[in-house]
């Protein structure tokens, strides 16, 4: 017996009422118990739905759940999809996410209250609810609740700490750059309906795809608006403020949200449109620039930062920006490849900084970090694996699906984006063993407080880092580049059925093909370049203490601080939006509110109040006075009614 | 009785000259109850007025209306003159002009 | 103008009666004097009313008004002990200029009114054939139609009798 879809996303929502409500007063074992079970039943539920998908590749199975606006032609159900692309999204959703919360028990428990442990879980379950409520959704406007909901999770997550000024700041920034992606992507809809009559994903594409020609001038324009929408929600240069910040959030929050899922929504809804961007060839080609740019730009920025969770953050955006420039080339495959790949060792490298935060009593400054491999085995391997994987060191994960991606890039005669992809994958393997560098090899330099609480981490944590590393080791193998044979990529088998064959007239030969000379040869580069990267860092970090770096960093110091800096662009923003948006504010207050607004009401007061004033004369208190105004008012009235006559 | 009528324009003008009496009356007057008395004129110049007006359509329910205001009058009579003997208990005056508690 | 008959020269001399004692009301200081004169006005105003076909009313002028309404005015003014009226009109000229200029208009609109309404078609008033059978006729309406308000009226008279003794009342010290 299959489950119907709509429990997946229903178990989690479960959860979180389960928890918001009973928790506080439950005890830590209950939320525990309630948060982490409700997410473990939904992969259950998942999976037991998806294992048959995946090995028969059925058709795309909808389920209708109920109706829900219909008024006049526009008219929406609440249906949910299971195809191969929501089911990938599904698969590796529900299990990290499994994975982060039985992590969440461990790392969250000793430093907060009851109240506040059934908080975070509560937040996280909805946040599951959310994420899956966009990936299972059959209609554009069911995505955007749950692009809507996760947002609104992310904030409050982020700004779990509340007290801190910093967090719930952050908090904030998430939640107001993701709106204005958000407004891009409702406009991007309403240009969808307008086009096509519908928001139902079928009823759009398979219209799309029949008259191709008809709707291309629009397209354009609707697709960037998505893409907008995506750029907020996936961190893309301009929009990629929020992210670092996010990291003010406890590190599983990170790991889930801004790792493994949340961020790549905008991937998932650029693949799921992949139709109306291949009809619109400019739109995909800003999406390319725009992910490269943002690969290497984040990847610069990387390099100079000191806190651990930053360059992990400033990683995922130029991981990101990998994403969109494999989906701008019409590589929607590498793409989500990618995400897959990224899902299992970004997370795994954030939890184990996790467990080295935690080691360390809450320390996140890699300057006073060091010589921890011996202390913590366990964290430093599986982080050692996931670094690997990320840098693109064959056999492990992450190899397979940037070389598809680089070999995307090439095949599409796009040589600057494949230069700007492969100098990034350098700058990865580079800032990524810097700080592993810097964390676990060489003199431990905190305090001595420190290095006597410095432990392994809890079963609960240490487990969850294990499986996530080896998924970073062998979760390559489902996309195996075809040089290894024509069935070698089942991945893109896989998804083949979501990117069907539609083209704009006189594209009709878009697929790109590499012989395999080429393909062995890029292979080679890459690699090499991985290498080149990480033996560098391993040099100048490991091997000679950070000298050199210090050296380059003193020569050009206003280049350095620049960097270090993140570019200042939230400077930048600061003065170009915040501070006229803040003195418009204040504007409208103090003038507009207060001297307008209030003054004409203030002045209909002080005008009844001189009225008053002047007609309380009439009150002499004398009889006779009052009679005569009778009679006075009488005259007058007799005076206008019968004075016709 | 002797046959023959009266004309209603007679009857409305002493109504109306009675009226505009006890009109002049209630104004220029100081002492309460002489404008108490004047306005009984007034409602005696009323009642002459429906009176002529019954008897001009010969209409009998003129007669029972002014039977009521009469009645009422004599309630309305009684009730002001005990308000007057209060007041006067009070102040000692019934000069209106020096009654003037309900000044602002 | 109509035919000067008995009925109307009756009832011209008693209106003009009616007016002038009034008048002596109004004018006079003294307020017993013009309580008075006042009588002297309604008694007046009776025989209009008789000769109007109303005996029933002029009855209850007689009883009512003059002999009950007039004398209560009559005790309250003895019980009060009231003086002479020192001077007359109110103290302020502009009260008098406006009262005088409001009278003077309302006046002139009364007047006019009689024109354009007393001179018309409107039948002259003839006296009935029988002073008995009007006062049944007029008494049978009153207990029939209007009993209601007959009985409601003398509730009214138990309210107003309520009234007037809680309001005159001797405060009582406590």
């Amino acid at each position: 017996m299959t489950p119907a879809l709509w429990i997946i996303p229903a178990l989690p929502l479960a959860g979180f009422l389960l928890c918001l409500f009973l928790g506080s007063r439950s005890g830590k074992s209950f939320v525990s118990a309630v948060g982490v079970g409700s997410v473990a039943l939904a992969t259950v539920a998942a999976w037991t739905r998806l294992i048959p998908y995946f090995s028969e590749s059925a058709a795309p199975a909808v389920e209708r759940i109920a109706p829900w606006i219909s008024a006049g032609n526009f008219s929406v159900d609440l249906s949910l999809r299971l195809d191969p692309l929501s089911a990938l999204m599904v698969s590796f959703v529900t299990f990290v996410g499994f994975l982060i919360h039985v992590y969440s028990i461990g790392y969250m428990r000793h430093d907060e209250t009851d109240a506040g442990y059934a908080r975070f879980f509560a937040y996280m379950n909805l946040f599951l609810f959310a994420m899956l409520t966009l990936v299972l959704a059959n209609n554009f406007l069911l995505m955007f609740v749950g692009w809507e909901g996760v947002g609104l999770c992310s904030y409050l997550l982020i700004g779990y700490y509340y007290e801190k000024e910093f967090a719930a700041d952050a908090g904030k920034k998430a939640f107001v750059v993701n709106r204005i992606g958000d407004f891009g992507f409702l406009l991007g809809m309403f240009g969808v309906f307008s086009l096509f009559g519908t928001l139902d994903f079928d009823g759009v594409f398979t219209r799309a795809a029949a008259d191709p020609t008809r709707f291309a001038p629009g397209l354009t324009v609707v697709c960037l608006l998505l893409f907008v929408g995506a750029m907020g929600k996936s961190a893309q240069i301009p929009l990629h403020v929020w992210l670092p910040d996010a990291m003010a959030g406890p590190t599983p929050v990170s790991a889930l949200i801004h790792a493994a899922t949340m961020v790549t929504a905008g991937v998932y809804v650029v693949t799921r449109c992949n139709v109306l961007f291949r009809l619109a060839p400019e739109a995909m080609f800003l999406v390319s620039v725009v992910g490269g740019v943002t690969a290497i730009f984040a990847a610069i920025i990387a390099i100079a930062q000191t806190d651990i969770k930053r360059v992990l953050a400033y990683s995922t955006v130029s991981q990101l920006g990998y994403m969109f420039l494999a989906c701008g080339v019409g590589a929607y495959v590498a793409g989500m490849f990618h995400v897959l790949t990224h899902a299992f060792f970004k997370a795994c490298l954030f939890l184990g900084s996790g467990a080295v935060i935690h080691a360390l009593g809450g320390e996140q400054d890699v300057r006073r970090m060091g010589g921890l491999a011996p202390r913590l085995p366990v964290t430093y391997r599986t982080f050692l694996v996931a670094t690997l994987a990320l840098s693109g060191i064959p056999p492990l994960a992450g190899f397979f699906s940037k070389d598809a991606i680089l070999a995307a890039a090439f095949a599409a005669h796009r040589p600057i984006l494949f230069a700007i992809g492969l100098f990034t994958a350098g700058l990865t393997a580079f800032y990524m063993f810097r700080l592993v560098s810097l964390t676990f090899y060489g003199e431990f330099r905190g305090t001595p407080e420190e290095s006597k609480h410095l432990h392994e981490a809890p079963p609960t944590m240490v487990l969850p880092l294990v499986v996530l590393a080896f998924l970073s080791a062998v979760g390559g193998f489902v996309g195996l580049p075809e040089v290894f044979g024509e069935r070698a990529n089942r991945i893109a088998a896989f998804l083949a059925p979501v990117i069907p064959p539609v083209f704009l007239p006189g594209r009709e030969t878009e697929t790109h093909h590499l012989p395999v000379s080429s393909e062995w040869l890029l292979i080679g580069v890459s690699v090499a370049v991985a290498l080149a990267g990480l033996l560098l860092a391993w040099k100048w970090y490991a091997k000679e203490n950070g000298r050199p770096a210090a050296k380059l960093a003193a020569s050009f110091p206003a280049l350095y601080a620049l960097v270090a800096d993140k570019f200042r662009v939230d400077e930048l923003y600061d003065v170009l939006f915040v501070r006229p948006f803040v003195w418009l504010a204040r504007m409208l207050w103090k003038v507009i509110d207060v001297l307008l607004i209030d003054g004409v009401l203030n002045a209909g007061a002080f005008l009844v109040e001189l009225t008053g004033d002047a007609l309380r004369f009439l009150q002499t208190g004398n009889v006779r006075n009052y009679a005569l105004t009778f009679l006075l008012g009488i005259v007058a009235l007799v005076l206008i009614v019968f004075g016709g006559m | 009785m002797i046959a023959g009528g009266i004309p209603l324009g007679d009857v409305l003008l002493a109504s109306g000259a009675l009226f505009v009496i006890g009109l002049v009356g209630a104004l220029l007057r100081r002492n309460a109850i002489s404008i108490f008395l004047s306005i009984e004129l007034m409602m005696n110049a009323a009642n002459l007025t429906v009176l002529g007006y019954a008897a001009s359509l010969q209409n009998l329910e003129g007669q029972v209306v002014v039977f009521f205001v009469i009645a009422i009058a004599a309630a309305e009579a009684a009730v002001g003159l005990a308000i007057f003997i209060a007041l006067f208990r009070h102040t000692e005056t019934i000069d209106v002009n020096r009654i003037n508690l309900l000044k602002w | 103008m109509a035919a000067l008959t008995a009925t109307r020269l009756v009832f011209d001399a008693a209106a003009t009666l009616a007016i002038v004692f009034a008048s002596v009301m109004v004018i006079h200081r003294h307020p017993v004097k013009s309580v008075l004169a006042l009588v002297v006005s309604f008694f007046a105003l009776s025989i209009a009313y008789v000769l109007l076909s109303a005996p029933l009313i002029a009855a209850v002028q007689v009883i009512v008004y003059a002999g009950a309404i007039l004398v209560l005015f009559l005790f309250v003014l003895m019980l009060l002990n009231v003086p002479e009226e020192a001077r007359h009109g109110s103290g302020r000229p502009i009260h008098r200029i406006l009262s005088a200029a409001a009278i003077l208009v309302f006046a002139v609109f009364l007047l006019s009114l009689l024109r354009s309404h007393g001179a018309t078609a409107s039948p002259a008033v003839g006296a009935s054939a029988g002073g008995g059978a009007d006062v049944a006729a007029a008494a049978r309406l009153l207990f029939s139609e209007h009993l209601l308000s007959f009985e409601a009226l003398s509730v009214l008279l138990l309210a107003a009798l309520v009234g007037a003794f809680a309001l005159a009342r001797p405060e009582t010290q406590r």
